[in-house]
């Protein structure tokens, strides 16, 4: 109709929302019991029509570390400081799959949710922060592993194993950061969601899951790498704490932080900005 | 900002536009789009205005119908009240919880159960899990779902589905409360159920608002209307003033068919005894007024080219649709042109804007001349007397009535 082609008319006065901190936060809290509910949606939905269920989320994460164990324990180019290696892998490979769990399943999380999120309030980012929940879970049941493992190779952790807390919460954060801004940048670019599986197959190898960080990545260049990459400083701290009975390199992970903190400013602006789109595109 | 209480709504120069140009989001067609852009043949964005300066306050409790034609706008704005699509411009003021019935299946998950979906939902509307609790057997008793809720819910049918995600819905207790045609959810048994439990919750002093074409079961409900015309409020008012206009809108732009079969209908008159002279001719001129219960005639010219045994139909709607009676008589049509007059002692009729219509069929039921409509009127008199909240009444009927205490 052509009477609705207008240029703008002028004195509009723009809509504008609340973006301050306090309000934001406050409505994420609110929300908590959304995030949990779609994370049990989610992970009840996932293995329900499998034969074994549930039981896969403890299989799969065993499978998982009996096939790097086979496949990287003959490169032994990698020194574990005396740890078991499958346990020095395994300590890589959880926040590893954690990490690609979020980024993959929160990518898409915006798209597959998208009637849901056109038909009921509830602040966009819960979509995104569910799906690190979906991965938290699945982490939770590696950890029970991680555990059994610690017995089966006589090895127990350490008296320094109390780091792990916050190299934790820096893992979470970089995860959510990145999920969120996939998401929304999927949303817009619905390419996205065929060139991430490869980037994060590039990203198991330019992370040192298989591999020490120092096997890995020349000292120097050690504060710069895990500033882009934080995972690097989390997973060297992990197996510092856990498997050494050390402290993890205090300013590695001081710049882990303030990378993933860094990731965290960008997605969630980002995120928010593109925000106001979402329903008008998807 | 001075503070709104809870349930109201303000509404203020609201603006909304989208994408006009925008097909396939392929780089190829950006790239065409971009070089066209570059040659100054097109503008390199162009939007389309879906709404258009909409303003409106709506105080708590009041239940408000919206109507416009397709592409209006309705659906939008809902979004914008419901807060899931934000305007280009504009103040949108929702104070309260706000619950919203649109398209009720959205939120349910196949694979799950019954409860489990229950309970999805109701976290989803905002519901804690004890609040689900508390209301689990009532939600399940009202969705007519007790011997189901275990299964999983792809293996319900479509009606089961829609009942589960309204009946969740339908105890949330918000503030306001969203509804985009949900009505048409389930068999009668159960759109009676709906009805009922909406004007419970409109006692409770729950904001109503209501998108609906079923123009009857929304004047049912509200009390008051917007009809959005291009993204514009074209009216607010009172609900039966806004629906009169809209009807008598959809009158106009339903435009006439012309009917090409082996009878015409080539004029159509209306008119009260006492009112002689004053009459609408077919397709158009000043509208006859007709008071109600007084005697009126119906005048109809037909052209016929055939002798035949037909049966002639006429009928009077309330607006373009909603067709209030019928009445049918067999006759003899002779050869050329004949007046045929039909006459009600009264027609006992709500004030406002009526349409007659008329079709002529043969033996075995064929039309010969088309259902369609051939005139309108106004009805002076009475206005209709308002029904209790949400009970539905088929017909704008005024009929006189003797009451007696005793």
């Amino acid at each position: 109709m052509a009477s609705q082609e207008h240029a703008e008319p002028v004195g509009l006065v723009r809509f504008h929302r609340d973006l301050r901190l306090a309000t934001v936060a406050r409505d994420l809290w609110r929300a908590r019991a959304l995030v949990r509910a779609l994370t049990e949606r989610d992970f009840r939905a996932r293995y329900k029509q499998a034969v074994l269920g549930a039981a896969w989320s403890v299989i799969t994460p065993i499978l998982m570390m009996v096939v790097f164990t086979l496949v990287f324990a003959k490169s032994q180019g990698t020194s574990t400081g005396g740890a078991p290696y499958p346990l020095f892998s395994y300590l890589g490979l959880i926040p590893w799959t954690f990490f690609s769990t979020s980024v993959s399943q929160g990518s898409s999380s915006l798209i597959s949710n998208q009637s849901l999120m056109n038909k009921i309030y509830c602040p966009r980012e819960v979509f995104p922060l569910a799906r690190v929940g979906l991965a938290a879970t699945d982490m939770a049941i590696s950890i029970g592993v991680l555990l059994v493992l610690f017995g089966v190779f006589r090895y127990p952790p350490r008296g320094t194993a109390y780091w792990v807390v916050p190299l934790l919460l820096i893992q979470f954060v970089f995860a959510a950061a990145v999920g969120m801004l996939m998401a929304s940048l999927a949303v817009y670019f619905r390419d996205l969601l065929s060139v991430l599986p490869i980037i994060l197959q590039v990203g198991l190898f330019a992370t040192p899951v298989a591999y020490g960080l120092s096997t890995f990545i020349p000292a120097r260049w050690q504060g710069l790498y895990v500033a882009v990459n934080p995972l690097g400083a989390v997973i060297d701290g992990y197996r510092r704490s856990l498997l050494l009975g050390e402290y993890p390199r205090l300013g590695l992970t001081l710049v882990g932080a303030a990378g993933a903190v860094g990731y965290l400013m960008v997605g969630y602006l980002i995120f928010k900005r593109l925000e106001t789109g979402f329903a008008d595109i998807a | 900002m001075p503070t709104s209480p809870d349930g109201s709504i303000v509404l203020d120069g609201i603006w909304k536009r989208f994408r006009a140009d925008r097909r396939r989001p392929l780089l190829m067609e950006e790239i065409d789009r971009l070089s066209r852009a570059l040659r100054r043949q097109e503008r390199l964005v162009r939007w389309r205005w879906v709404l258009r300066d909409i303003g409106a306050h709506i105080v708590p409790g009041e239940a408000v119908g919206l109507m416009g034609t397709n592409g209006s706008g309705k659906s939008t704005l809902l979004k914008i009240l419901n807060q899931t699509m934000f305007p280009y411009a504009g103040r949108v003021g929702v104070h309260g919880r706000v619950g919203a019935l649109i398209e009720v299946t959205a939120g349910i998950h196949p694979i799950l159960s019954g409860r489990e979906n229950v309970y999805l939902y109701g976290s989803l509307l905002g519901l804690s899990r004890a609040d689900v609790t508390a209301r689990f057997d009532d939600i399940v008793e009202f969705a007519e779902l007790s011997g189901a809720i275990d299964r999983q819910v792809k293996f319900y049918s479509s009606g089961m589905q829609m009942r589960l995600g309204f009946s969740v819905a339908a105890f949330l207790e918000p503030d306001i409360l969203l509804v985009d045609e949900v009505l048409a959810v389930g068999d009668s048994v159960f759109q009676q159920k709906c009805l009922g439990r909406m004007r419970e919750v409109l006692q409770q002093g729950t904001t109503l608002i209501l998108v609906s074409h079923d123009l009857i079961s929304l004047e049912s409900v509200i009390r008051r209307g917007i009809w959005l015309r291009d993204g514009a409020v074209a009216v607010d008012g009172p609900a039966r003033a806004v629906l009169g206009e809209y009807r008598a809108y959809l009158e106009g732009s339903t435009g006439r068919q012309v009917a090409q079969g082996p009878v015409r209908i080539d004029e159509a008159t209306i008119r009260a005894a006492d009112h002689g002279g004053r009459e609408a001719a077919l397709g158009g001129g000043e509208l006859v007024s007709v008071p109600a219960d007084e005697p009126v005639t119906i005048t109809l010219v037909l052209a016929s080219d055939r002798r035949e045994r037909v049966e002639v139909q006429l009928g009077i709607s309330e607006g373009s649709n909603s067709t209030i009676f019928t009445v049918r008589q067999t006759l003899d049509l002779p050869l050329g042109k004949s007046l045929l007059t039909c006459g009600f002692d009264g027609l006992p009729l709500a004030r406002g804007r009526y349409s007659v219509w008329a079709g002529v069929y043969a033996g075995d039921g064929k039309p010969l001349a088309g259902w369609q409509p051939v005139t309108a009127f106004e009805v002076t008199g009475a206005e209709l007397p308002p029904a209790p909240m949400a009970v539905i009444r088929l017909a704008p009927l005024v009929l006189p009535a003797r009451w007696e205490l005793l």
